[in-house]
């Protein structure tokens, strides 16, 4: 469960987010949608403090994970990205096997036990649907995959150190129709066991994949609603003219 | 099977359901009215209720499936095929309550036997019950080849509510008396030939679907 | 003029300048080659320079610019990669980095003789190391550190951002990313680094001129704190100093054409080795 209060991020001097309060539940898809530069993106990334590795940003406000506050003090940024792990715009796997891809996070975090590391990269393939496409060359280099076999290998490996939450930050935006049909449906699937918070410029996406969506507009977080009602009757105008392509 | 996929059955699931309901109160009408039976009557009169709701709940999880899932091709034919037919068939269950309404407040009961025989109505009944039968066979088997027989049976029953408007015309002249009663039963006819059209509404909503081909002009034209 | 015969001639002018560089280049090397190929025998290339250097071979001085060569790379390299790794992965964009940024752009703009004279010093005077390859050797290197650090800052800048972001978000270390992520991807870059300091160290005089090049010292090195000869110095030596320059000009030549060639070899080696390294990043 992830919960923010009064969030104000900031970059400099200029405020990326402006007075922030979402929950968002278990087990649930949420997905952010909004112009570019409206900050769902940024919003995202507070989620595992991958923001922190820009220089000169600062947070007010809350952000809870399963109550903790996890920009509090002594909070092990290592440790919280193991719970809240993350996919990327880009598929990124490492230039290593399609296997070393899939076990690096469980090497980096100190698993040395090799059954163990078999059985759980077979197990996250499996989740991320691609086992039956890789396991014959699980030796090869990550490279030899297509794009949307690129992308589902970087699920696996976020999935291999057993988060409770995946943060996705347009993670088809790079892929071909049938490639994102099947990103789309292993999200869907992957609702059962794990939190999933979803980036994306594809209203349509959104709309498919989530069970709750959110708006922004320029820092804003303008609506917050369900899914349906959002696509079938938003609240707010700014809403209405995003979705239905009357914006700007 | 994708989730999209599965909603979409979901939803063809829950027309079948409404169509079976349908059915039954057809059916239940039907059996109130030759049977005089108020009591099945009033049970007909009180699940059209449910009908209603049937039809409120499948306009809605339409109207999100198009929200969400934007469908094309087969699958937006689908969902506005699904759309017509559910309104058609809460329009049919409409019927299906007025003729049980007709069969609570008649206060003819007293019509002659005979006249009812003479009229056919129980073919009517029959042939617009099966009609409503064979769509739904024509549906779930995704085959348009019995479609064709269907609407060749609204024909019959065209027929014969134009010849119940000459017997009823000759009835009500023999006994001038019996006026009320007889045009009440004509209504009851003319209630009996609409929801044969409106099977055949349907047939052409499925070939749509499933055919892509619009039937509607053509059939209009030759009838 | 229309378009596209100023083009065609701008297309030509481009054209003959660079056929102009490859003339040069192959012009200094056919020369070299030419001039020098008469005295190499295995003879030459296995022993010392004997009758005041006007026969012989050149094998002290081979060796001395190999051992000159190892030196400076063993110490070089390593500071110089860990020196880029701090700046370009740790440091962020703060006032110290710009500053060794800045230093380090200097210290590569300073003339090789003054490092020499820097290393004399230092490293034989003050240090007391002597003459040696030693002192040789770490002048060379500082001499190369610039280049080193520059190279691999480079390598480092083209592995792209995503590859930090996607280990650091599996919950890895700064130090787990920049070992098993970006290092293996700026391995094959950092090799050319490597490639490019070889080439400047075994072909600089000025540095070793006061610090470990001897005139003539016909026996092999047995520790590190011995005097070598060294080609450049060699050559400069045979070419101008000698007692009969003119007997020895073939020499000269010969000379230079070992060290064109020890380079050039060093080179295609150092290739070899990022193209197996670039291999192997793939697959890993």
């Amino acid at each position: 469960m992830i919960e923010t209060k009064k969030v104000d991020f900031f970059y400099g001097d200029f405020q990326a987010l402006k007075n922030i309060s979402m929950r968002m539940d278990k087990n649930t898809v949420t997905a952010f949608i909004g112009p570019s530069g409206c900050g769902k993106s940024t919003f995202l990334r507070l989620f595992n403090r991958m923001n922190d590795l820009i220089p000169d940003i600062h947070l007010k406000g809350e952000c809870l994970i399963d109550g903790q506050d996890i920009y509090a003090r002594g909070v092990e940024v290592d440790e919280l990205r193991k719970k809240v792990g993350m996919v990327f715009q880009k598929p990124n796997p490492f230039p290593k096997s399609i296997f070393e891809n899939v076990a690096y996070g469980l090497r980096v975090n100190g698993m040395r036990d090799k059954n163990f590391i078999e059985q759980r990269v077979e197990e996250s393939l499996q989740s991320a649907a691609l086992w039956g496409e890789v396991k014959d060359k699980l030796r090869k280099s990550a490279f030899e995959l297509s794009g949307g076999q690129q992308q589902r290998l970087c699920i696996a490996r976020a999935l291999a150190i057993s988060p409770s939450i995946v943060l996705m930050d347009e993670p088809a935006s790079a892929l071909d129709p049938i490639s994102t049909a099947k990103i789309e449906e292993l999200i869907h699937d992957l609702k059962k066991h794990y939190t999933i918070v979803i980036v994306t410029h594809n209203m349509q996406q959104a709309a498919r994949v989530s069970d709750k969506t959110g708006f922004f507009m320029l820092g804003e977080l303008i609506e917050f609603s369900d899914t349906k009602k959002m696509f079938i009757n938003p609240e707010k105008e700014q809403t209405q003219n995003y979705i239905t392509g009357r914006f700007g | 099977m994708k989730h999209t996929q599965k909603e979409l059955l979901a939803l063809r699931d829950e027309v079948s359901e409404m169509w079976k309901l349908v059915l039954s109160q057809l059916e239940k009408s039907k059996q109130a009215f030759m049977n005089r039976d108020v009591e099945l009557a009033h049970e007909v009169a009180s699940r059209e209720k449910r009908v209603d709701a049937f039809e409120l709940k499948i306009d809605s999880d339409c109207e999100n499936y198009i929200a969400l899932f934007a469908p094309v091709a087969i699958d937006l034919r689908l969902v506005l095929s699904m759309i017509k037919i559910c309104s058609t068939l809460e329009r049919i269950g409409d019927f299906a309550e007025g003729i049980a309404r007709h069969v609570i407040n008649d206060e003819c009961l007293q019509v002659d036997r005979a006249l009812i025989d003479e009229l056919q109505i129980e073919t009517m009944f029959e042939t617009v019950i099966s009609m409503l039968t064979d769509s739904y066979a024509a549906l779930e088997s995704e085959n348009t080849k019995l479609t064709g027989k269907i609407i060749a049976k609204d024909e019959v029953v065209d027929e014969l509510y134009h010849r119940a408007v000459r017997l009823i015309a000759d009835y009500i002249r023999a006994h001038p008396e019996m006026t009320e009663c007889g045009l009440n039963t004509m209504l009851m006819i003319r209630k009996l030939e609409r929801i044969g059209d409106h099977c055949s509404n349907i047939v052409e909503e499925i070939v749509f679907y499933i055919d892509a081909k619009v039937l509607k002009h053509g059939t209009k034209q030759s009838r | 003029m229309n378009r596209k015969t100023s083009q065609s001639l701008a297309f030509w002018i481009f054209r003959v300048f660079g056929i102009i560089v490859l003339g040069i280049l192959l012009w200094i090397i056919g020369f070299v080659v030419y001039n020098g190929i008469g005295v190499i025998s295995w003879e030459f290339l296995t022993t010392a320079p004997t009758d005041g250097m006007t026969a012989g071979g050149i094998m002290p001085a081979i060796v001395g610019t190999m051992c000159l060569v190892l030196g400076s790379m063993i110490f070089a390299f390593p500071l110089g990669v860990m020196s880029a790794i701090y700046t370009q992965e740790y440091a962020g964009n703060g006032f110290v980095v710009k500053f060794i940024r800045v230093m380090t752009n200097n210290l590569a703009g300073i003339p090789s003789i003054v490092f020499g004279l820097f290393g004399m010093a230092l490293f034989v005077n003050t240090l007391g190391f002597g003459d040696s390859i030693l002192a040789g050797s770490l002048t060379l290197g500082i001499l190369v550190l610039p280049l080193v650090i520059r190279t691999t800052e480079e390598a480092l800048k083209s592995v792209p951002q995503s590859f930090r972001s996607g280990s650091l978000a599996l919950g890895a270390t700064k130090l787990q990313t920049t070992r098993k992520v970006v290092l293996p991807m700026a391995f094959p870059n950092i090799i050319t680094g490597l490639i490019l300091s070889i080439g400047r160290v075994s072909g600089e005089t000025a540095p070793i001129l006061f610090t470990v090049a001897a005139y003539f010292l016909p026996k092999l090195p047995n520790s590190i704190f011995d005097q070598v000869m060294a080609l450049p110095y060699h050559l400069y030596v045979i070419a101008t100093t000698g007692k009969d320059i003119e007997a020895s000009r073939p020499i000269a030549y010969g000379t230079a054409l070992v060290l064109i060639a020890i380079v050039l070899i060093m080179n295609i080696l150092a290739t070899m080795l990022r193209r197996h390294f670039g291999k192997k990043v793939k697959t890993g």
